[in-house]
């Protein structure tokens, strides 16, 4: 009722007023740390801070729609190391003589790649499964496919890296450089945010998100194919995360066993900074990929 | 009157729109089974949970032993000597027996437990009542009957001068009935006064001393049982004079059967078969726990069955999404847990069903939504300065009526409507009565699932009798219908 009085007051509503607060909380944070970090405020620092933390927005896309379902996809750190390591393993060269780590099966990098996001969409379909089809809780579920695709990544990198006898091709999309430090990572992270944006206000698809998490049992009584909505965002988060750890590995031209540890927690809290709600749905507010941009920065900031 | 364990005078309980207890005076005798019989909504809930301090009145008093000494909350109940055996059971299934006995009364010692007198005497009690049960088992592994008598010795434990059980037997099976009724007797030997609420009246003949009945949220009397005649006189006083004063036989009935159910079971449904026309409004009427709820969402594809429903000419598929395309909508009984987004917009609820109509290619017209929005408030007249306004800022009668948009909207050709004006005030059930019969005039089907006799018969063309998920009887309203062969029959009477 309160917010309802106030709205028509001409008041902020709910949503204006976490938009702008999360902008505040970012500029105080920035300045706070430019104060007592010494050479923090200084362009390459600002510039790095916007390039950088482009992973932890894709994961952001698909964690976020899940969460506002109310489900959680813990997984999405080991998926990362494992669609670098399987690109790697298939894409490396087939050499007599070689070491084994630097020996894979030869294949061309665009076969490789997408090899590579199909094993990593089998992830998905392995946590739907379990989600949708067998009403386990999504935080188990996820933790238990983190420790699988985590676990075939260090099988395929040895518990090490797999960095010699990589096509060239392997390091150009991670690198291609735009302006200055940003490169063409940024770009796709932020075209991927606007199609999410899209998605999530206009489509029929993410209205059907909406009402799976404001209201599960109403949402099936309404006819809409809950099970098989909740499977299609599993894939398209773990397609996700298989696309982040391409971008990583090719960045550092090297599929490493370590890589993305941890992301799964900073995807989260990045969304949570965004404003969904733990419980699936919202409250107090629509959680916003803008939100979660500025998210984004701050644990940035904070980190 | 020293005798009178309960004294309730001019008791009044007011909700928004609804006044549910109506100048309530009644007195309850010392160690005696008083009965409490009365309709869905007469009131009956609301005065125990009165009594137990779950509500609190808004005027009239009560004396408990001749003092004016109300319970401010449920926890205080317990301490005057009021324990309540609610439906649901409240039990800690992970718990053992032992566990459950003591559960929020502990004997602690600088916050560990400590297992001394308290269990051991509530032990006892459990013994004496039901030797049967071993007090280290898991709770979770006993029947639902053997949890109710954990709960009643709990209840008998905390020296409770007066045990109230609401509907106890609803779960039990003939035997375990029989039990529990030997254990009430002895109760009453013990000098506990049992309140009992019940809908089955051959319980009530067997265990009370008195009865008391209640029509909508009014005391109609209360009287020994040996001074009740029969059933039927018990029947005539909860029912009063209802009759179907505003049916108007419907003309616009076809003979075209649209859905033909055949002999569908399953966990609550007993061979259940019946058919309904084009334009027709069928009722289903029963008491809590007949299976109206269950035959709804089988109707549905919500709850599995086995047997053959056919629609339209074709079987019907066994899942919600299923049905609504081939032309089902459903009204759910619980409006906030299954048929609204309460979270959403209004605009957004009324879409819900039928996305495909305000899109193109998977992309919402939000201009197109709008519309619709604005029809549908306009149509059913939803009281709203908004369609943006979240609908759980709605009062219940809107809420309703945007469930209703939201089923409209999905060109369903026949509606199944559960209990449609559970929770919701007179004038809104009023205007939900009359969507009903507009729907029907426009050639619409409806299947009515209610437990409010009088809104069945002012609104059905034909009627059926559930009971313990059996059809007991079919009626064609309008032909000699008497309302006490119904709550005879629905009461688990025979015809």
């Amino acid at each position: 009722m309160d917010r309802i009085s106030k709205n028509k007051k001409g008041k902020m509503s709910n949503e204006s007023f976490i938009n702008i607060s999360m902008f505040v909380v970012l500029l105080v944070a920035f300045a706070l740390a430019s104060i007592f970090i010494p050479r923090y405020f200084s362009v390459p620092i600002v510039l790095n801070l916007l390039a950088n933390n482009w992973y932890i927005i894709i994961l952001g896309i698909g964690v976020t729609f899940l969460l506002i379902t109310g489900h959680f996809d813990m997984s999405v750190g080991g998926v990362i190391a494992m669609s670098g390591a399987i690109t790697a393993y298939l894409c490396q060269t087939q050499q007599e003589g070689f070491s084994e780590l630097a020996t894979g099966l030869g294949m061309s990098y665009g076969l490789s790649v997408a090899l590579a996001l199909l094993a990593c969409m089998a992830i998905g379909a392995i946590n739907a499964f379990f989600i949708a089809k067998l009403k386990v809780a999504s935080i188990i579920v996820t933790l238990g496919t983190m420790s699988v695709a985590r676990g075939i990544a260090k099988v395929i990198t040895k518990g090490a890296q797999r960095s010699a006898g990589l096509p060239d091709e392997f390091g150009v999309i991670g690198n291609v450089s735009l302006i200055g430090p940003i490169k063409i990572a940024v770009v796709i992270a932020f075209v991927l945010v606007l199609i999410a944006l899209f998605i999530e206000k206009k489509t029929v698809f993410g209205r059907k998100t909406y009402y799976i998490g404001a209201n599960r049992a109403a949402a099936w009584l309404s006819g809409i194919k809950v099970g098989r909505h909740i499977t299609t965002l599993y894939l398209l988060s773990s397609l996700l995360a298989g696309i982040t750890g391409i971008l990583l590995a090719s960045e550092s031209r090297a599929a490493v066993s370590m890589r993305g540890e941890g992301f799964e927690f900073s995807a989260l809290v990045v969304t949570l900074l965004g404003g969904t709600s733990v419980d699936g749905g919202y409250r107090g507010g629509r959680p916003d990929p803008r939100r979660r941009r500025f998210g984004g920065h701050q644990h940035a900031v904070a980190a | 009157m020293k005798d009178n364990v309960l004294e309730i005078k001019n008791l009044v309980k007011d909700f928004p729109g609804v006044r549910a207890v109506n100048d309530v005076s009644f007195n309850i005798k010392k160690n005696t089974v008083h009965c409490l019989v009365g309709e869905n909504g007469a009131g009956k809930s609301t005065l125990i949970k009165i009594l137990t301090g779950a509500f609190t009145r808004t005027s009239g008093k009560i004396l408990l032993d001749g003092k004016e000494d109300v319970a401010k909350n449920p926890k205080d109940a317990n301490e005057k000597g009021i324990s309540t055996l609610f439906q649901e059971l409240n039990v800690v299934d992970q718990l053992t027996v032992e566990e459950n006995l003591t559960l929020g009364i502990e004997d602690t010692k600088l916050g560990f437990l400590l297992k001394t007198g308290k269990i051991r005497k509530i032990s006892e009690v459990l013994k004496n009542i039901d030797p049967s049960i071993n007090p280290k088992e898991r709770v979770g592994r006993l029947s639902v009957a053997q949890k109710q008598i954990i709960e009643i010795a709990k209840a008998v434990a905390s020296d409770a001068d007066i045990i109230i059980m609401d509907e106890p037997t609803a779960a039990l099976t003939e035997s375990e009935i029989e039990r529990l009724f030997k254990i009430i007797k002895k109760l009453r030997e013990q000098n506990v006064t049992v309140i009992y609420i019940s809908h089955r009246l051959d319980e009530i003949f067997e265990l009370g001393d008195y009865v008391t009945v209640m029509r909508d949220g009014r005391h109609i009397d209360t009287k020994p049982l040996s001074e009740v005649k029969d059933r039927m006189e018990l029947i005539k006083m909860m029912i009063g004079k209802t009759v179907m004063e505003s049916y108007v036989p419907c003309e616009s009935i076809c003979e075209d059967v649209l859905l033909d159910v055949r002999k569908v079971s399953n966990h609550k449904l007993k061979d259940v078969s019946f058919n309904v026309r084009k334009g027709e409004i069928v009722g289903f009427y029963g008491l809590v726990g007949a299976g109206k709820t269950e035959l709804a969402r089988a109707i549905f594809g919500a709850d599995k069955y086995s047997g053959s429903i056919e629609f339209n000419g074709a079987m019907l598929g066994n899942a919600p999404d299923k049905t609504i395309d081939a032309g089902i909508a459903f009204v759910p009984e619980e409006r906030r847990t299954q048929g609204l987004f309460t979270l959403l917009t209004i605009k957004q609820n009324i879409s819900a069903m039928n996305m495909e109509k305000v899109s193109r290619g998977g992309v919402i017209n939000s201009a197109r939504e709008k519309d619709v929005a604005r029809e549908y408030i306009e149509k059913l007249d939803i009281k709203t300065d908004t369609m943006d306004k979240e609908t759980a800022l709605l009062s219940g009668g809107n809420q309703q009526k945007v469930v209703f948009s939201k089923c409209l909207f999905a060109d369903a050709s026949l509606l199944i409507l559960d209990e449609p004006t559970r929770g919701i005030d007179v004038g809104a059930k009023a205007e939900i009565y009359q969507i009903i019969r507009d729907l029907a005039k426009e050639g619409k089907s409806i299947i009515f699932f209610s437990s409010e006799l009088p809104e069945i018969l002012n609104s059905c063309d034909r009627i059926f009798l559930l009971y313990e998920g059996e059809l007991r009887a079919e009626m064609i309203n309008g032909e000699c219908i008497d309302s006490q062969e119904i709550i005879h029959i629905c009461t688990g009477g025979v015809c």
